[in-house]
């Protein structure tokens, strides 16, 4: 997936920005100036709101009400409730470990689904979409114009037993085969992933694949490269930062889901991580193991994160 | 469809919004989200530090402010601690200084804040109310939380103003020892004798000093008759049902920890649901998850939607929810298709739920008139239509229920007996360590392995 872009010679050629560079001297304080508010809004919504659960994870709790107590300074952090989750994640007593392998495998499966579907379709709209592309565009948008939570219920309504999805597949003739989909099934939770965040995926591909110089397509084609060939070695190859991107803006959110599950489902048999977090966060004393589960997603999400910013950077130094 | 109060057309669709400020679609979610459901309360128990003055100085400083009454979280020794329960009950002292004086009149241009679980007043009702106090020109808002562990945070920080508060027994201890909530003038609630006598002597409040009830239900079995012909209730045990594969993934338990485990808990035969014996809880634990490999049992607190919608056979429920099922149903389905069980001649489990006057409230009189207007016969029965959850008005009983279309006939098991609370299960607080013990179990649970 991080197949390095600079190696690519259709990406060697790209045009370096000599302009940009040599103004930068220029403008040392300036251009660090304009992070600012960014880094502000890092600082007030990011790395506090962290330090918050930090102290929530290795503070105590209210002998009476059984709120958290946060601790403020880390000398006296207390590693117990943290170390009670890891405890139960693997090893005999590890109960919270199938919950984060299903998650695994339901974020992955439901990712692999969204690109499948999303790729395709930003593709079209971005080389075929022609004087539609704009409409198109805004039709891919729409299902934002609805909350997540609401159309989550409508599917809740379609695929009741007695639903119109059910139905429309009696109808079909095809006999009796309706399919009880909301009896906690897992194939559910990981359709509902997809419906839900597909569009984030199309976007980010759609941006990257309207990109693309057509110059270079052009190239490839007058160089002898098949359609096939055009794409799978160009445009494929050209769009991977723009995959990796769309992939992280959908994984991420996916991973902190708890609300598919909880409608689709509701079986603990289908529960995710969001779904640990979710009950534990609202359940007396237990508040600082959500905040655990919460630094385990972080951290496991770390990972992709640097992948990104590795690939962003070698498609930085080749552009 | 049901002759009830709110009639087919309010309620027809499975969970369409009904006509006045019910669910209305964008409401919904939050209804559903409650993943601690409003029945739960779970009484925690009545937490009483008996070490003193400087003991109770420290809980209205927790009340305050978390950060600086914890330290490294257990620096506040709660001495020891006292658990209010039908066998020990408590009788919690009293601020005069808080009570307020006889007599005098509502506060004008006021509005009263409610603080209630979403669909848990009626609207028509709350109308009444305003309509009532206009001389006075008296506003009502209901603001709602999802459980009453979120409530009670919310109220600690002091700030929001609610004049009344809709909690379970559980949490009176805690609110008293805060100096939360306000004592009752009762010289404004004569209405208190309309309700069973008991409750004006309740273990968990004697004397009434705090609280008057607000509902009361039972939690039993509900299922879908047309699709389950067996009576589920004629079972030597009928909790087996949740362990029958017969019925997988079509059931559901209350989502709520203690309600559920203490189900699991009478069916293993552990009739002491607070039990703080590890063996007991271990024996709970295998039937948990021996029920998961069985059944796979969803859980939620939407039963009253998904039994109607047809989503469950068969759900763990609490009798409002039951009867609130009617309104739910498809068109041109009636109400015969669901079935309760609760042990109609044995105990089961029994609940109420209160109304307490905040300290925070700036209308404490416009408050306990409230309270007052709300036991009052027609506005507690007008309630009742809306909520499904029973008033304890001595005045009721199960042929008016019936007659009056309050309750299909033949939900007529659902129907709450006042001789049930002599007996009945009470899911109450139970000490730290073992509160912890039982929510770890529930833990595992939830998380499906």
């Amino acid at each position: 997936m991080s197949a390095p872009p600079a190696t690519d010679p259709a990406v060697r050629e790209q045009p370096a920005a000599p302009a940009v560079r040599e103004r930068r001297p220029r403008s040392r304080f300036l251009w660090p100036a304009l992070a600012l508010p960014g880094a502000i809004w890092l600082a007030l919504l990011f790395v506090a709101p962290l330090y918050v659960v930090l102290a929530i994870v290795f503070g105590g709790v209210d002998p009476i009400f059984r709120t958290p107590v946060p601790v403020w300074n880390p000398v006296d952090w207390n590693t117990a409730q943290f170390s009670d989750v890891f405890r139960h994640i693997v090893g005999d007593d590890g109960y919270f470990g199938p919950a984060l392998l299903r998650t695994a495998v339901y974020v992955l499966s439901a990712s692999a689904l969204c690109l499948l579907i999303a790729y395709p379709v930003a593709y079209y709209v971005a080389r075929y979409g022609g004087r539609w592309r704009k409409l198109v565009l805004a039709l891919l948008i729409a299902p934002f114009w609805i909350s997540y939570m609401m159309r989550m219920l409508a599917w809740v309504n379609l695929l009741q037993n007695d639903g119109l999805v059910n139905r429309s597949l009696r109808l079909g003739g095809l006999g009796p085969l309706a399919v009880d989909w909301l009896d906690g099934r897992g194939f559910v939770v990981i359709l509902g992933l997809v419906y839900g965040y597909v569009p984030y995926m199309i976007l980010p591909l759609y941006v990257g694949l309207d990109r693309l110089p057509a110059n270079v397509l052009e190239a490839a084609r007058d160089l002898g490269a098949g359609r096939v060939a055009t794409f799978r070695r160009v445009t494929l190859r050209l769009s991977m930062p723009a995959v990796i991107a769309a992939l992280l803006l959908t994984c991420l959110p996916m991973l902190g889901d708890y609300f598919t599950s909880d409608l689709l489902s509701g079986s603990p048999r289908t529960a995710m991580v969001g779904n640990l977090i979710n009950t534990t966060v609202l359940t007396p004393g237990q508040t600082g193991q959500a905040g655990a589960f919460v630094l385990l997603v972080l951290v496991v999400a770390l990972v992709p994160m640097l992948l990104y910013v590795r690939s962003a950077r070698s498609e930085g130094l080749s552009s | 469809m049901s002759a009830g109060p709110r009639g087919a057309v309010v309620r027809g669709l499975a969970g369409g919004p009904p006509e006045e400020a019910g669910p209305l679609p964008d409401e919904l979610p939050e209804h559903r989200r409650r993943s601690i459901p409003r029945r739960t309360f779970l009484s925690r128990m009545a937490l009483l530090a008996v070490g003193g003055p400087a003991t109770l100085e420290a809980l209205a400083a927790c009340a305050k402010s978390p950060e600086t009454a914890g330290g490294s979280g257990g620096s506040a020794t709660p001495g020891t601690l006292k658990i209010a329960s039908p066998s020990s009950p408590v009788t919690w002292p009293i601020d005069k200084s808080a009570l307020i004086a006889d007599g005098l009149t509502p506060e004008k241009g006021a509005t009263l804040q409610l603080y209630n679980y979403a669909d848990y007043i009626g609207p028509k009702v709350v109308k009444a109310f305003e309509k009532k106090y206009a001389a006075h020109d008296v506003k009502v808002q209901v603001s709602t939380f999802n459980d009453t562990d979120e409530a009670l945070t919310k109220i600690r920080a002091g700030k929001s103003g609610y004049d009344i508060y809709f909690p379970s027994y559980d949490q009176i201890a805690k609110m008293v020892s805060g100096k939360l909530i306000r004592p009752l003038n009762q010289s404004y609630v004569p209405n208190i004798a309309n309700v069973w006598p008991e409750f004006t002597d309740p273990w968990y409040d004697g004397e009434w000093r705090y609280s008057v009830p607000y509902s009361v239900y039972t939690t039993g079995i509900g299922w879908r008759a047309d699709r389950i012909t067996d009576d589920l209730g004629a079972g030597a045990n009928p909790y087996d049902v949740f362990w029958d594969p017969a019925y997988s993934r079509k059931l559901a338990l209350i989502d709520d920890w203690h309600t559920a485990m203490a189900m699991v808990a009478l069916r293993a035969g552990v009739t002491d649901i607070n039990s703080t014996k590890p063996k007991d809880l271990e024996v709970i634990r295998d039937q948990m998850l021996d029920m998961q490999q069985k059944t796979q049992p969803k859980v939620t607190i939407t039963m009253y939607n998904d039994l109607p919608g047809g989503q469950l056979d068969l759900a763990q429920m609490w009798s409002g929810d039951v009867v609130n099922s009617q309104y739910y149903l498809p068109k041109g389905v009636g109400p015969e298709v669901l079935a309760y069980w609760y042990p109609q001649d044995g105990p089961g489990m029994v609940d109420n739920d209160l109304m307490v006057v905040l300290a925070q409230g700036k209308n404490p009189v416009l408050a306990h008139l409230f309270l007052d207007f709300m036991l009052d016969t027609k506005n507690a029965l007008d309630n009742f239509g809306y909520v499904g959850y029973q008033p304890p008005q001595t005045s009721l009983d199960a042929p008016s229920m019936i007659a009056d279309g309050y309750v299909p006939e033949n939900l007529g098991t659902a129907i709450v007996k006042q001789e049930w609370f002599a007996e009945g299960y009470r899911l109450l607080e139970l000490p730290p360590e073992t509160d912890a013990a039982w929510h770890q179990v529930w833990q595992q649970f939830k998380a499906g392995a």
